[in-house]
């Protein structure tokens, strides 16, 4: 049995409640949330000090213009928090930031994380070229439902991860068919039963319902297959990925927003990877022609190499490609047969060494000549 | 900046079309590589899965039968390709590098930050209709090829990128020799040389330049100024919506930071910009101060400094190619906001951006009686 909180009132109005009660009574001096930012509706990420300021807060709204993992990590980078804050995050941003802490890119301490079940988030386009907030009732209709919304990120609608490791509070929201009027919030830790504690709500003891979120997880499993099995036929060795990658313009957007990507320098883009014109004319020597700038799907291969151990499937990649190629599906289910590989879900333990830094004498005896 | 840059000489040579515009350009191409005048061709070519085109540097002059000299699209800016080649020094090769003249000029500029080496390239411009914004292009490729083949024929720039239709310099500018299309009577097109490099390749291909030019002259004329007049409507109407700093920040508060537009930009050459370093990179109780100051912050900050920034670094050298707003996903308009700074900060130096590989950058150039209007007075 775990500690949790009912409020009486819907998820979006609790979390409101939750964060102002948590910064007026100085449990923390900051509040790292989403925040609407004009008029049209556009959200951002904001560290909120000033109580007031939480008018504006969107903690739950389903779009993500930023990895809030890879902010966390910027926020932590030089140091770790020396005052307490409450984190706001999706289940994959907290798995991210774990991933990068691993890393030694972030630091957990004095962070208070909060995090929900679920139910995905609208692709970028939908924000510049609509108006998310009439999406907004079909939204938590759906996940009421605990169903898949059919204009979500595709790494969304196959998100198998959807209840979150490490938070110390979760808003339990998927396939609550009472979302409208209560909302469940677990304390999983003690740390989270200690900032909550005073809140005014009523305390209980319950346990995560596992039967409904297996249903949900069940959903979730058929549709990743669906997505996956689209790619599988485009995937077609060399041939294939040419194709898939042949329009990519080289503009690097897909690792500059990747929580795992956090090279200050990638290598690609150093003196390392440079041509000069003896590689061109050694390169014509086996061919007639050659693009340039060179290395397109190099770059792509090269970054699945040193990034899918980790991929955490949140999608961010495939939102700001600027020429619409899946990178997402493309990383995601590479991801996931590598880290099955190694019995590794990122994010997930803190304890777990990356297996990239791991050695172990027996193993991969397959691969072996 | 509308006064006609670059054309030098007052006769060209009149070219045939046998089968297609491309074909013939291509004819010319091919043939210098059998003379030996290049050695390889710069220039675009179709992605195997026929949604893209991209530079290829092309030896086999057999690759050129599948070339495309004025494709759709810009995929990836021509000044950007042609740095990868030649930035390290120049090579054994002589290349012709084929590209749009916005490419050109970025190329001149890039040229003078030591970015390209430009001794064994010969740079070949045309008349150039636009190009659409790549995500029209990639939703329907074939829908979109033919709509581009139907602009180039009425010079109708409505499918094109928002800076291309307000273009003045999409004739020939700083290439070494030029195709006209406007003003050409049926079925020919004039070829122009606008420099020794470029009277050389015609001479070596037995092109004499005895035609008369100026109905391209006249046409080009014409066009530039359309094409100035909506550039000016349109920096106007721009001017008012970000005129102050806060309808300033409010264009750019859907700007997520991704720096796509800088990473795109062919003048944004550096290797890690100045706002991916460590400058910029606080401890947290920096930025839970900020917060405290201000009772909330936008994390990360300074998206509109980074907007800022960048416009003072790039400014002076910005051809309004439009590559950034193409990249952008929240759809602002940074290419028409950049191209109008542009403008004025370039006429401050009386400088034209990609005009002349003689002419200096203005950062890099001291004159100590200038810009008195921005002194302070001393009394």
């Amino acid at each position: 049995m775990t500690k949790a909180l009912k409020l009486s009132i819907k998820p979006e109005q609790g979390i409101l409640e939750f964060l102002r009660f948590l910064l007026e009574n100085g449990k923390v001096k900051g509040v790292f949330t989403l925040n609407k930012i004009n008029k049209n509706g556009a959200v951002a990420y904001s560290l909120i000090s000033n109580s007031d300021e939480l008018n504006n807060a969107v903690p739950f709204f389903p779009i993500m213009p930023a990895n809030a993992g890879k902010l966390l990590s910027r926020f932590t980078l030089k140091g770790g928090a020396t005052e307490p804050v409450a984190a706001v995050v999706k289940p994959c941003e907290l798995r991210a930031f774990i991933e990068l802490v691993k890393r030694e890119q972030g630091k957990l301490e004095n962070i208070l994380f909060i995090s929900l079940t679920c139910g995905g988030v609208y692709p970028l386009s939908k924000a510049v070229y609509e108006n998310v907030e009439k999406y907004l009732s079909e939204y938590w209709d759906v996940v009421k439902k605990g169903e898949i919304s059919v204009d979500l990120r595709s790494a969304c609608k196959g998100c198998t991860e959807f209840s979150p490791y490490n938070a110390d509070i979760t808003f339990d929201l998927l396939g609550n068919n009472d979302l409208d009027k209560n909302c469940i919030v677990f304390l999983n830790t003690k740390k989270g039963e200690e900032f909550a504690k005073g809140m005014n709500a009523k305390f209980l003891e319950k346990e995560l319902d596992n039967k409904k979120l297996d249903k949900i997880l069940d959903k979730r499993k058929i549709e990743k297959k669906k997505i996956f099995d689209e790619l599988e036929t485009k995937m077609n060795g060399m041939d294939g990925l040419i194709e898939i990658f042949g329009k990519c313009i080289g503009c690097h957007g897909c690792s500059k927003v990747c929580p795992i990507c956090y090279c200050k320098l990638c290598g690609f883009d150093s003196s390392d990877f440079e041509y000069r014109s003896s590689n061109y004319e050694a390169e014509f020597r086996k061919r007639g022609g050659i693009r340039v700038p060179p290395r397109t799907l190099f770059y792509h291969l090269g970054r699945l190499d040193h990034i899918s151990i980790s991929c955490i499937g949140c999608g961010s990649c495939e939102d700001i490609c600027p020429v619409d190629i899946p990178i997402s599906v493309i990383f995601k289910k590479i991801g996931e047969s590598v880290q099955k590989m190694f019995d590794y879900i990122p994010g997930k333990n803190i304890e777990e060494d990356i297996p990239l830094i791991t050695f172990k004498e027996e193993e991969f005896a397959e691969v072996e000549q | 900046m509308s006064e006609s840059v670059g054309i030098s000489e007052n006769k060209g040579a009149v070219i045939s079309i046998n089968s297609s515009l491309e074909d013939s350009v291509k004819d010319l191409l091919k043939k210098s590589m059998e003379k030996g005048i290049f050695d390889a061709v710069l220039i675009p070519m179709k992605v195997p899965a026929g949604d893209s085109f991209v530079y290829v540097l092309i030896k086999d002059k057999s690759l050129l039968n599948n070339a495309f000299p004025i494709p759709p699209i810009m995929s990836v800016q021509g000044a950007k390709a042609i740095s990868s080649v030649t930035r390290l020094g120049k090579g054994n090769l002589k290349i012709a590098a084929v590209m749009r003249p916005c490419e050109i000029r970025a190329t001149v500029e890039l040229t003078k930050l030591n970015q390209t080496n430009l001794e064994n390239i010969t740079l070949i411009s045309m008349d150039c209709p636009g190009v659409m914004p790549i995500s029209d292009f990639i939703s329907e490729p074939d829908k979109a090829m033919k709509l581009f083949d139907n602009a180039i024929k009425t010079w109708d720039d409505k499918i094109m990128r928002p800076v291309c239709q307000m273009c003045d310099k999409s004739s020939m500018v700083a290439s070494d020799l030029h195709i006209g299309t406007l003003g050409s009577k049926k079925d020919t097109f004039f070829v122009i040389s606008n420099s020794q490099n470029g009277k050389d390749m015609l001479d070596n291909l037995g092109i004499k330049l005895k035609e008369d030019i100026d109905t391209w002259r006249a046409k080009v004329k014409d066009n530039n100024e359309e094409k100035m007049k909506k550039r000016k409507k349109t920096h106007m109407d721009l001017k008012t919506q970000i005129g102050s700093l806060d309808n300033l920040i409010d264009m750019f508060s859907q700007c997520i930071n991704c720096h796509n537009c800088m990473r795109v930009c062919p003048i944004c050459y550096c290797r890690l910009c100045y706002f991916d370093s460590d400058k910029v990179k606080q401890k947290s109780e920096d930025y839970l101060q900020m917060a405290k100051s201000k009772g909330s912050i936008r994390f990360l900050p300074d998206t509109t400094l980074f907007q800022i920034g960048r416009m003072m670094h790039m400014s002076l050298s910005c051809v309004s190619c439009g590559s950034c707003e193409d990249a952008c996903p929240m759809s602002i308009p940074v290419a028409q906001i950049f191209s109008m700074i542009a403008d004025e900060t370039q006429e401050i130096f009386d400088y034209v951006a990609g005009r002349s590989q003689e002419e200096p950058l203005p950062l890099k150039t001291y004159n100590e009686d200038e810009l008195h209007e921005v002194e302070d007075a001393h009394d």
